[in-house]
């Protein structure tokens, strides 16, 4: 066990060099008047400043000397001031939002870590319960109603079904508004007499004892946890379902009913772990999709995740600040997989044996 | 056949028929009749051999028997209970006595279970060993089986076929029953392992005064181990009597064409004998022939076969078939 986590560590380093290769490799479709603005703060500059900056960074040099600027950045031999250089944590600047891309990352990705937080629950335990449901009731009327549910979920693209819950629930009913938090509340979030603990504005609330403000923050994620939970419900449903009803007819199913177990325990203690092998990896997915932020959903939303403010970057054509975003959500995907790797060992013995 | 108390199990017409769906609606178009009217009596201590072709019925009448599918009719009769008017909790706690051998050691043992969880389940479930016991007596168990008890903590993976077979057979004798079906238990082993898991039962049947369905196609390996033996064709048994009688004097023609095909361990006498080829093929179940079931293979089929379903009655004591012609065999 201890080996194969090992093993599974060892390999981040060689697949984040990967992935900074291929960021770099996007970064030289650009010119390098273009990628120097990547360290440019205050505009404007004259010709002779940028040609300055451009050999400062080694904009000019060949490609491998270029990649190591780019990852350790230039330190200033005469105040010893480091500047630029992704592996401390310089993402560039984003012209677009006026300030580094990475302090922009620390700004918006604990709203999406926020929203991921209550959205994993609905998002993938409902899906998989619904569709073990629908596996033990094979070709009943729960399972036809849970089939049709899921064409639809299939089928309805985020955009369509969170405008259709928008205008039901904010535009005719008015309980869930968009956004992030109401205005009242926004003031004295970034007022002194609120201190932000951990970043996460439902988290921070409830410790600074304001349940008024938690319940206002949850209000405003429910539409999204709500089309993002439908969407993938689909998604779950199925393939627990498909799952369940192979597992369901392996014969170890019909020697645990030969035991003299209950129908209960055979599906629970029996059938139900060994059917989860798929759905933990598309869960693992899952939740790295919602890490790195639903682009859509928090669009339609309006809610300042990372998703949306890379979206937004893109639509200004703020190519530094994507580039910093997609590094950004490179490293979460690699680390997250190796998490989900070690949890999938966990559940399957003969993963951690072989 | 008359029952007594040294009947064990007694199956009356059992049947077995699986539907067809078909179209939109998914109605019912036919059924599968893969055990069609079967009946037979075993004793209690005896070996029952049940022998067929491959989709004859033989391993759903062995489930069908214990409950593992609900039979569409017919009756089994379970140490005096009626097992098919039975359900839940009272059908779970008759489990304890009836247990099953599955043919593949490899699908039918849970492969996220250790050993030890795999043969304690049926001791806590139906609580017949304090939870604290129930590791000691997995390791008996094991010695039972000539497995290494230090395997307890193992995964059925790390074991060979024969060795998994073992770990299905510590299960299925943890609840100490009375009667197991044994569904085709070597026929997914090694030849070597076979005589190996054979004697086993074989020791264990002494042991444990039990009683076995055996359930095989290897008409050899079912001579060796069986009191009595029943031959399926197409869901229905056509010939029902002790081991000698049967291989020495088949009085069906079915039984008489299979006994032919096993080959003899002589080249010589292997070429000199007669054998009786069918010709044709096994037909659907879905759709069987109407009358005697076997008589568009049969070699001394008649009109009347077509007519009529041949009873399946004693020609001799103890010696049942299902033909019209039985008597013409008797010497």
């Amino acid at each position: 066990m201890t080996t194969y986590i090992i093993r599974r560590l060892l390999l981040v380093p060689v697949i984040l060099f990967g992935v900074t290769i291929l960021i770099f490799g996007m970064l030289q479709f650009l010119d390098p008047v273009e990628r120097v603005s990547m360290y440019i703060r205050d505009t404007p500059k004259s010709d002779a400043q940028i040609e300055a900056l451009i050999t400062k960074y080694g904009l000019d040099k060949p490609i491998y000397v270029q990649y190591w600027k780019w990852l350790v950045g230039d330190v200033d031999p005469i105040t010893n001031v480091r500047s630029g250089g992704i592996l401390f944590g310089d993402f560039g600047y984003s012209r677009t939002n006026s300030q580094p891309v990475a302090d922009l990352i620390k700004n918006r990705f604990p709203n999406t870590l926020d929203l991921t937080l209550w959205a994993i629950g609905p998002v993938i335990f409902v899906g998989i319960w619904l569709g073990i449901q629908a596996a033990v009731r094979h070709n009943k009327p729960f399972d036809q109603m849970a089939r049709i549910f899921s064409i639809i979920g299939t089928s309805l693209p985020t955009f369509v079904f969170g405008l259709l819950v928008l205008m039901l629930f904010y535009a005719n009913l008015g309980w869930f508004p968009p956004g992030r938090v109401s205005d009242e509340f926004s003031k004295i979030i970034s007022s002194a007499e609120f201190t932000n603990y951990t970043k996460l504005l439902s988290i921070d609330s409830l410790l600074n004892g304001r349940f008024d403000i938690f319940l206002d923050v949850m209000k405003h994620m429910v539409l999204p946890i709500l089309t993002l939970s439908y969407i993938s419900w689909a998604t779950f449903l199925r393939v627990t379902r498909s799952s369940m009803l192979e597992t369901l007819r392996m014969e170890y199913v019909t020697t645990a009913r030969a035991k003299g177990l209950s129908e209960r325990d055979v599906i629970h203690k029996h059938a139900r772990p060994n059917a989860m092998l798929p759905v933990t990896t598309l869960a693992g997915f899952s939740i790295v999709g919602l890490l790195g932020g639903v682009v859509i959903t928090e669009t339609v939303f309006n809610y300042p995740g990372i998703g949306a403010t890379a979206a937004r970057s893109a639509a200004q054509l703020d190519v530094i600040t994507v580039l910093g975003f997609t590094l950004f959500t490179g490293l979460i995907l690699v680390v997250s997989n190796v998490i989900v790797d070690v949890l999938y060992a966990f559940i399957d013995p003969r993963v951690r044996l072989s | 056949m008359t029952s007594n108390n040294d009947t064990l199990l007694k199956v009356d017409d059992l049947t077995m028929h699986f539907p067809i769906y078909r179209g939109v609606f998914q109605r019912q178009v036919g059924a599968v009749r893969a055990v069609d009217g079967v009946s037979f009596e075993v004793k209690r201590g005896e070996t029952l051999g049940l022998v067929g072709e491959s989709g004859c019925g033989k391993s759903t009448t062995g489930r069908t028997i214990l409950q593992l599918y609900k039979p569409t009719a017919g009756s089994v009769t379970f140490d005096g209970q009626d097992l098919v008017k039975m359900k839940g909790e009272e059908l779970r706690i008759m489990r304890r006595k009836m247990q099953m051998i599955f043919q593949d050691p490899y699908a039918s043992l849970n492969p996220r279970m250790t050993v030890e969880e795999l043969v304690g389940e049926p001791l806590i479930v139906h609580n017949v060993v304090p939870p604290k016991e129930v590791s000691e007596h997995v390791k008996h168990l094991l010695e039972t089986v000539n497995l290494n008890p230090a395997f307890a903590s193992r995964y059925p993976h790390e074991f060979s076929g024969g060795q998994r077979q073992r770990i299905g057979i510590a299960r299925a004798l943890a609840l100490q029953p009375s009667f197991i079906v044994c569904d085709e238990p070597i026929s997914a082993l090694d030849v070597s392992i076979q005589a190996q898991v054979v004697n086993l039962l074989e020791e264990l049947q002494d042991q444990f005064n039990l009683t076995y369905l055996f359930i095989a196609h290897d008409l050899s390996m079912v001579r060796h181990i069986s009191d009595r033996v029943a031959v399926m064709y197409l869901g229905v048994i056509v010939e029902l009597t002790g081991r000698d009688e049967l291989y020495n004097k088949p009085l069906h023609p079915y039984t008489q064409a299979l006994l032919s095909a096993v080959p003899i361990p002589d080249p010589v006498a292997d070429a000199q004998r007669q054998r009786t080829i069918l010709e044709g093929d096994v037909p659907s179940p879905a759709n069987p022939p109407s009358g005697c079931r076997f008589r568009t293979r049969c070699p001394i089929a008649e009109a009347r076969c077509a007519e009529a379903r041949p009873e399946f009655r004693e020609v001799e004591p103890g010696h049942f078939v299902a033909c019209f012609f039985a008597e013409r065999f008797l010497k």
